[in-house]
């Protein structure tokens, strides 16, 4: 009876769920209809018709843009009973006749008020698409998650300083608006662009949107604040972007990109970045493109965010720099002189003219001006101090696991998380070597990452080890000793902290190496997160066992150390269970646990009843 | 200071394009201002000049060298 009255109760849900279903196409206005022409009807017959309907109902047929010849796609204004004559007509000429609906963002906070949750789900997704024609093309914009963060903020508020050459005001951004500038390179409040690269960045971080036109750009209701400090070549004094920098801290500026770099160390710059973090600017700089180990300058200054930069497919582009000065990734694209859909699309200039152009760039000049983007919309958020925007950005990346050389930072830009992650408001600072770099304990030769290490199964690892000796002590009652536990150690997590390390202009590999535990030393000089099943077995803690067990105190180095590998082979096992040629699946796994178990069984034998240290 | 590159000219495909030395030691130079005669895609050449620290470009691919004497190789 009871399942009865359910089928029941399913079944008018069920009729009143499709009743109500008045369809998406039912929710759409339009005032224009598109008619899209069969490819194998032949032009002279195209306008005939074309000439026929305009005749007959009075209207103006046009070609919906100056890209729709080849499909013989128009569109012409009328209501429902022209489309239906419409249809009529001309159904033997044409693929379809079909309303052209008006596509609109809603007005976040407006719709979120009136739309009741029941309601909001698809049709207001599937809107947030802006409906500029080539934002399809933007795989950027995707790659980030803007849309998502529109909900809440388009930037309005905040202003992002471009250092750059200038800013030109191309047709797509005629609804953005703007600060005063300057240019620092013929000295004079014009600051347009006669390069294209400056445009182009501002482009990225606040291109007009959803206004039928062109592309779309991240905060595209910020201001923007053009600086030009590089000339038309695309070059420019220190001195000129010192200038620029104190620029925006005293006009206001919350956000100053900088897509340029190179040179040496320049206390002035220094100066400059210290000056506007101390009023309130968070300033962004791109990592450099030469491919290299550590960022270039000005990136790798104290309180400045480097930007490396992915392409389409979300690795690392080839260009760009890596290492320390890095501290988050985000889209810089990739280009080749056959494809260009793998670049970054904007509106720019063609410095040959002057005209405007659409251009596809790349460089990790193009994934700064996304990290910038995002900061206009974390700051347009509430979030106002330079650190805690920062915090925002890096924290809510997108963590990119085994990432050794730091090629990636932080992680990806993701635009909504960092919106979010703002508007909660509580944006902690967990990040102890962060704290200790700023507070200058720390010479600023070095850079640290501190996302470098999965703190928690190395603690795991440390903690695994010393139950395991404990556990063991229960039967073979031994003392402590430092051999012991530095055998523990070496066994289990070794130094550590140490591979989050990095010395500006110098390998990293000698401190990932000491940072490593004995299995994990076969992989340490590639830097990659595989362990090396040569040195993640029992081999290692083997010969030492047979070299040091005659050695009072050095066997102990041997039993801790196996104790160690025991505890960190299982932990991996358990954990991430990646070795090299063998992959991450069952026969890893059961590698690791066999030779965690060959361990156990290694220290078993070595510890005799009774042992005690000499 | 000055100083001397051997290498051959390319066009490096960062913003509208970007001028450079690829030396035969690997190093990539960024061109600062290059005559025009050297630029052309493919060219062997000895190029002596200056490295520019006090310059930052949105090239970023290398130093900044300033051409004071070149020499177009066969």
């Amino acid at each position: 009876m009871r399942k009865l009255v359910l089928a029941g109760l399913f079944l008018v849900g069920l009729i009143w769920a499709i009743a109500s279903f008045s369809g998406l196409a039912a929710q759409g206005t339009y005032d224009r209809i598109v008619l899209d022409f069969r490819e194998d009807v032949d032009a002279a017959q195209i306008e005939q018709q074309v000439q026929t309907i305009a005749q007959k109902y009075n209207v103006r047929p046009r070609l919906n843009s100056e890209f729709s010849q080849p499909d013989h796609l128009y569109t012409v204004k009328g209501d429902k009973a022209l489309l239906n004559a419409l249809k009529h007509d001309l159904k033997q000429y044409t693929e379809y006749v079909e309303p052209d609906y008006i596509y609109s963002i809603p007005e976040s906070q407006d719709s979120r008020v009136n739309v009741s949750i029941g309601k909001e789900a698809s049709p207001i997704q599937a809107s947030q698409a802006p409906n500029d024609p080539m934002y399809s093309q933007q795989w950027n914009l995707h790659s980030i998650n803007v849309e998502s963060s529109w909900q809440d903020t388009k930037g309005k508020g905040a202003t992002v300083a471009v250092i750059d050459t200038g800013i030109s005001e191309v047709p797509d951004l005629k609804e953005t608006s703007f600060a005063k500038g300057y240019d620092f390179v013929n000295d004079r409040e014009d600051a347009r662009d006669d390069n294209g690269h400056g445009t182009h960045v501002a482009g990225t971080i606040a291109q007009s949107t959803n206004n039928g036109f062109g592309v779309a750009g991240i905060a595209y209701e910020a201001t923007l604040m053009p600086l030009k400090v590089l000339s038309a070549s695309g070059g420019g004094t220190v001195a000129d972007i010192a200038e620029a920098i104190r620029f925006a801290a005293d006009h206001g500026a919350n956000v100053i990109n900088m897509s340029l770099g190179g040179g040496g160390e320049s206390s002035a710059m220094a100066e400059a970045i210290d000056y506007a973090h101390k009023k309130g600017v968070l300033v962004i700089a791109a990592a450099g493109n030469s491919g290299q180990n550590s960022a270039s300058y000005p990136a790798r200054y104290p309180h400045v965010l480097g930007v490396a930069a992915l392409d389409s497919s979300g690795q690392k582009a080839d260009y760009s720099n890596f290492g320390a000065g890095v501290d988050v990734s985000a889209p810089g694209g990739s280009t080749s002189e056959e494809n260009a859909a793998g670049g970054i699309l904007q509106n720019t200039i063609d410095p040959s003219t002057g005209e405007s152009t659409f251009a596809a760039f790349q460089g990790t000049s193009m994934a700064a001006p996304h990290v910038a983007g995002v900061a206009a919309l974390v700051s347009a958020s509430g979030v106002k101090d330079p650190d805690e925007v920062a915090a925002a950005l890096t924290q809510s990346a997108r963590k990119v696991q085994d990432d050794e050389l730091n090629h990636y930072g932080a992680g990806k830009l993701d635009a909504a998380a960092a919106v979010k992650l703002a508007l909660k408001g509580k944006i902690t600072f967990n990040d102890f070597f962060q704290w200790l770099r700023d507070s200058g304990y720390l010479n600023p030769r070095f850079w640290i990452d501190g996302g470098v290490v999965a703190l928690v199964p190395k603690l795991a690892m440390v903690v695994g080890s010393y139950l395991l000796a404990f556990f063991l002590r229960n039967y073979f009652p031994f003392a402590w000793s430092w051999s012991m536990a530095s055998g523990l150690i070496a066994g289990s997590s070794g130094l550590f902290f140490l591979k989050g390390i990095y010395i500006f202009d110098l390998p990293q590999a000698p401190l990932r190496v000491m940072g490593s535990s004995i299995p994990e030393l076969g992989s340490s000089i590639q830097g990659s997160g595989a362990l090396n099943p040569l040195f993640a077995s029992v081999l290692i803690p083997l010969a030492l066992v047979v070299l040091l067990l005659g050695h009072a105190q050095w066997k102990w180095f041997a039993i801790g150390s196996t104790i160690g590998v025991t505890a960190c082979l299982a932990v991996s096992a358990a954990i991430d269970p990646q070795l090299m040629w063998l992959g991450d699946g069952a026969l890893a796994r059961g590698f690791l646990i066999v030779n965690a178990l060959l361990c156990y069984g290694l220290v078993w034998l070595a510890i005799k009843p009774g042992d005690k240290i000499a | 200071m000055s100083t001397t590159v051997n290498g051959i000219i390319d066009r490096k495909g960062f913003g509208t394009g970007t001028w450079a030395i690829d030396s035969e030691d690997g190093q990539t130079y960024e061109l600062h201002k290059p005559p025009s005669e050297l630029q052309k895609k493919g060219l062997k050449v000895k190029v002596e000049g200056k490295i520019r620290d006090d310059i930052m470009t949105l090239a970023m691919i290398g130093p900044v060298l300033e051409v004071q004497k070149f020499e177009i190789l066969k």
